[in-house]
């Protein structure tokens, strides 16, 4: 190369000289690289150890959600009213069937229906959150279910498996009242965000089912139990390897709830009614204790379960005797005639004498005249309402005016709402002078005179509910306490019990009139003398009845015929038995057409027998020989 | 037997001398990585001889005899070879490009009939012979800056172009590198050396908007940012790194790994078993294995430079080259420090074509060993 370097290479042993520095350079780098890779090594293996190794456990667990057994609602006796059954069912878990479209193309094959509701089916697996079953088909029979379960670990990411399903066994009987449960909704969610709360994982759970109506929602949270976490070991394509029961957790079920009603009672409410529209609610007037709370005409809720079928939600919706509404306490009504004790016992604490006379000309003189039910001559409070005398109220109301009738009517229990943990009750109206300058607008804050007739006789602005007219009854027949309703009376071990009821405030002798005059209702002569005989020995029911108009009459058949919804509706109260008053029970029979003793009180009886035969004290007596003093010969009704 | 009687004229030709010339120091490292292997496949495979442990230790004993044979045979015969082999491995690769058959979106194979053949396995060893062949006859002014460099870099960038075309990315990659090693361990100007790394920086960037493939740039992509698409693209390293990283120090033991076990890792057995190994033996069963690996490189090159023939010397060189860039991409590429190029770590994977590619180069550099002291002529027709 170089003609000054000291030492001459030959061409040979450049070639090599230059190869050994370069080879050795090369190996120099290969090393270094290898060292590289060796600190990365190190890196990962030993300084950012920790992270990984839960990677490797984060991808290698899954903890799969579990629905807690949702908590049974059984009567008062512990008759099931909302139970879990078992459903087979198969599922599909996005995340794992790397192709949708296939596997249900062979989950179509094996269950051809499917094929129908395609589409739906993969909308809802799309939304479902990851690793969460969508099922695909609910209550396989045993069939069915044999044939997936062959195939099933050959279908990556489908489940069969066997679920709990929430069952009614009464069907529509408890609808309202006990509720039902539904998919979990948007709004569901929002409800939950609104309160500031995170919704739980559960909710996006498929086999979770929200409370929506009645108990089912009023008590969701303790009903709901806690969900159970399965912790399996998955491969790559999510099947289960195995369990790590130390992290799995078992759901606890949820709390059982007892409520006060009987199933008998209430199954036969819902028989009375047959295609009628209304509401029933009968109490225990000694504890309180709601036996039968029942609105007709009623759904199935089993259906809620799994989805309406929109045709028949259509249908239900549409249905003028509206089945979805909650009549006993979602629907208010005017409590007619069954009104007018609250009249006569506000009449009473102004002084009113209970035996003064006034004379029955068949109508009522205020600018215009309003109509009696008869033409009852000269009558005393409890004649008046034996009679259901108009004229005989319509009088005493006009001289009170509105404000000792509401305060009366408040007390005995109009006008509120009861905390026996059911939503949707409406509250009603009870009118007096502060509501009317409270609502309206100039001229018409005054309360007018002729306003008051109507007040009289339990129409006009008043608007009650059926349960607020059973804790009335109940009121009336116990006489002494301030009953207050309960429907639930235990949730898991704990006793939702009631404390001492507030006294009523009344004279006994007040109370008592009102009673006489209820007892000669049903009496030979009163209104609901032929339809509210029990035929159980000498034990008689005390009662009321009502007709409400629903619209001012323009058409001659005032109220009953014509359109169904233009129909008067009809009314009932009562309890019994009277010389030893146990159950109360009020009726709303909406646009009946007829009377309130024609046809509330015949449907009254019947829940009154049942609950009065289920009485084992009351049953007894039905059972033994007659007492020595029969004041009334029993006579059923014809 | 002494080192007086091994000079003896013909003493060297015998059987017996021969053998005892392999380097049985590199045989031995090499059959560890073999057996080291067959040991991670038969984990994977959950414990079992099939589907790969099994294949993987007949072919592994197979291809070593192969080397052992080749180790005998004469330098002279590898360097009449040279030409002849590049050139069959060009008509070949050719051959693909025209009638080759196309699986998973590459055309990489050659149906044979009773076999398939990657032409591009036969340009990595005939691209090593070749250069070195023409290196040998040239001068050392040539090898460092001359007009005539011209025909080794055409020798490299033919192949290379075709075989990216296929596209395969990570043997052409290998093919550029090993002919680029051995062109700067020939002697290339340290001028030039140094110019083309600074062009390859200037070049990269444009060769990743124009060039590369989607895929490819995906792959890229990928590796800059792994954890945008964990369940993506991401995949294969996020899990590689998963199943690295939670071995620690000591592993999880052998058979318990539960990245590759419960298949988390892809190609578990191919070009992911590194991953698995560092996962059940941990840092330091996976630091072992790289410095045998080291060792392997060290010896390799120590081979290449004792030899008294510069044919020998820079085949040996580039052998060692090429298998350098499959243990430092594979490694580089399941840490994520480097895209996702489908290159098998040498030996450890499973697969017969690298296996026997690799394992003739082995047999190259121990003919090299062999006939270290063999002066080969400048001119043609040596033998």
């Amino acid at each position: 190369m170089s003609d000054r370097s000291p030492i001459q290479f030959n061409e040979v042993n450049e070639r090599q000289g230059s190869f050994l520095r370069r080879t050795f350079l090369l190996g120099g780098v290969a090393l270094t690289g290898l060292g590289v890779l060796g600190a990365r090594l190190a890196h990962l293996q030993i300084i950012d150890q920790r992270r990984y190794a839960s990677a490797a456990v984060a991808n290698r667990f899954n903890d799969r959600l579990q629905v807690a057994p949702r908590g049974l609602i059984t009567d008062r006796n512990g008759v099931m009213i909302a139970g879990n059954r078992p459903s087979f069912s198969v599922s599909v878990v996005r995340d794992v069937t790397q192709d949708l479209d296939a596997t249900l193309d062979l989950i179509a094959r094996l269950l051809p229906e499917t094929a129908e509701r395609r589409r739906r089916i993969i909308r809802e697996v799309n939304a479902a959150p990851r690793f969460v079953p969508v099922p695909v088909k609910t209550d396989l029979t045993w069939e069915e279910f044999a044939r997936v379960s062959l195939f099933v670990n050959e279908l990556p990411g489908v489940l069969a498996t066997m679920d709990e399903v929430r069952f009614y066994p009464f069907g529509g009987s408890f609808a309202h009242t006990v509720g039902y449960v539904a998919k979990v909704s948007d709004r569901d969610v929002e409800a939950v965000r609104e309160e500031g709360e995170e919704p739980p994982a559960i909710f996006y759970h498929p086999g979770f089912r929200i409370g929506r109506q009645g108990v089912e929602r009023s008590l969701d949270k303790e009903l709901r139990g806690r969900p159970g976490y399965q912790r399996v070991e998955v491969d790559a394509e999510g099947r289960v390897r195995g369990e790590d029961a130390d992290g799995s957790r078992a759901a606890t079920p949820g709390a059982e709830v007892v409520l006060t009603l009987d199933a008998d009672a209430q199954n036969r409410a819902l028989e009375v009614f047959e295609e009628e529209s209304g509401a029933v609610v009968a109490m225990d007037c000694r504890t309180g204790d709601i036996l039968c709370m029942a609105s007709a005409p009623s759904f199935d809720p089993n259906l809620f379960v799994s989805g309406v079928p929109s045709v028949i939600y259509r249908a239900w919706a549409d249905y003028e005797r509206n089945p979805l509404l909650d009549k006993a306490v979602g629907g208010t009504y005017a409590p007619g005639s069954t009104f007018k004790p609250v009249v006569g016992m506000a009449n009473m604490l102004r002084g009113g004498d209970p035996n003064r006379i006034i004379v029955c000309n068949g109508g009522y003189y205020l600018g215009r005249r309003f109509a009696c039910t008869g033409r009852h001559g000269p009558q005393d409070m409890r004649n008046a309402i034996k009679n259901s005398c108009n004229v005989y109220f319509m009088t005493l109301a006009v001289e009170m005016g509105p404000d000792p009738i509401a305060e009366v009517a408040r007390n005995m229990g109009f006008g509120q709402i009861f905390e026996i943990g059911l939503g949707g009750q409406r509250r009603g109206l009870v009118p007096d002078r502060a509501w009317k300058r409270e609502n309206f607008q100039g001229e018409n804050q005054r309360w007018f005179a002729g306003e008051s007739p109507s007040y009289g006789i339990g129409q006009g602005y008043l608007e009650v509910n059926a349960l607020q007219l059973a804790v009335y009854v109940s009121r009336l027949a116990n006489g002494r306490q301030k009953v207050m309703p309960r429907l639930v009376r235990s949730v898991g071990e704990a006793e939702r019990a009631q404390g001492a009821f507030e006294p009523l405030g009344y004279d006994f002798d007040k109370v008592r009139v009102l009673q006489e005059g209820m007892e000669m209702v049903t009496d030979a002569g009163g209104t609901g003398f032929r339809n509210s005989q029990l035929g159980l020995g000498n034990m008689r029911l005390a009662g009321k009845t009502g007709t409400a108009q629903v619209r001012n009459y323009t058409t001659a058949s005032r109220g009953r015929g014509g359109n169904w919804a233009d129909r008067d509706h009809n009314l009932f109260i009562a309890y019994g038995p009277i010389d030893d008053p146990r159950y109360a029970i009020s009726i709303v029979v909406q646009h009946g057409g007829r009377s309130g003793g024609a046809i509330a009180a015949p449907k009254a009886r019947e829940i009154m027998r049942t609950l009065i035969l289920k009485d084992p004290e009351l049953l007894a007596r039905v059972n033994a020989p007659p007492v020595p003093e029969p004041d009334v010969a029993p006579e059923v009704a014809p | 037997m002494t080192a007086s009687a091994i000079s003896r004229p013909g003493e060297r030709d015998r059987l017996p001398v021969k053998l005892g010339q392999i380097d049985w120091r590199l045989a031995g490292l090499i059959a560890l990585i073999g057996g080291a292997g067959a040991m991670m496949l038969y984990s994977v495979a959950g414990e079992s001889w099939a589907p790969w442990a099994g294949n993987h230790l007949i072919r592994f004993g197979a291809v070593f005899v192969v080397m052992l044979g080749l180790a005998l045979v004469d330098i002279r015969w590898w360097y009449a070879a040279a030409y002849p082999l590049y050139a069959v491995g060009l008509l070949l690769l050719i051959a693909v490009e025209l009638f080759g058959e196309t699986r998973m979106g590459a055309t990489r194979w050659l149906d044979l009939g009773f076999t398939s053949l990657q032409p591009s396995e036969i340009m990595k060893l005939g691209i090593v012979l070749a250069l070195a062949r023409w290196y040998h006859g040239a001068s050392a002014q040539e090898a460092k800056w001359h007009w005539k460099l011209i025909i080794p870099a055409l020798m490299i960038a033919v192949p290379v172009v075709l075989v990216a075309h296929q596209p395969d990315l990570g043997t052409s990659l290998l093919i550029l590198f090993t002919g680029v090693a051995i062109m700067f361990a020939a002697g290339l100007s340290w001028r030039i050396v140094l110019t083309g790394i600074a062009g390859i920086m200037v070049v990269a960037p444009m060769m990743y908007f124009f060039v590369l493939h989607d895929y490819q740039r995906a792959r890229v992509d990928v590796l800059l940012n792994p954890e945008a698409d964990p369940s993506g693209a991401g995949y294969h390293i996020a899990q590689a790194k998963i199943a690295i990283g939670s071995g620690g120090l000591l592993g999880k033991g052998y058979g318990l790994g539960s990245q590759s076990q419960l298949n988390f890792l892809p190609e578990k057995h191919t070009d992911f078993i590194f991953p698995t190994l560092a996962e059940e033996f941990g840092f330091l069963g996976a630091f072992f294995i790289l410095a045998i690996y080291g060792a392997i490189i060290a010896i390799s090159l120590r081979i290449a430079s004792l030899s008294h023939n510069h044919f020998g010397r820079l085949a040996a060189a580039g052998v060692t080259a090429t298998f350098a860039l499959y243990v430092l991409i594979n490694g580089a590429m399941v840490m994520g420090l480097a895209p996702v190029v489908g290159v098998p770590m040498p030996l450890l994977s499973y697969g017969g074509t690298v296996m026997l590619t690799v394992m003739i180069g082995f047999g190259l550099i121990q003919s090299v060993r062999v006939h270290r002291y063999l002066e080969l002529p400048k001119s043609r027709g040596v033998i």
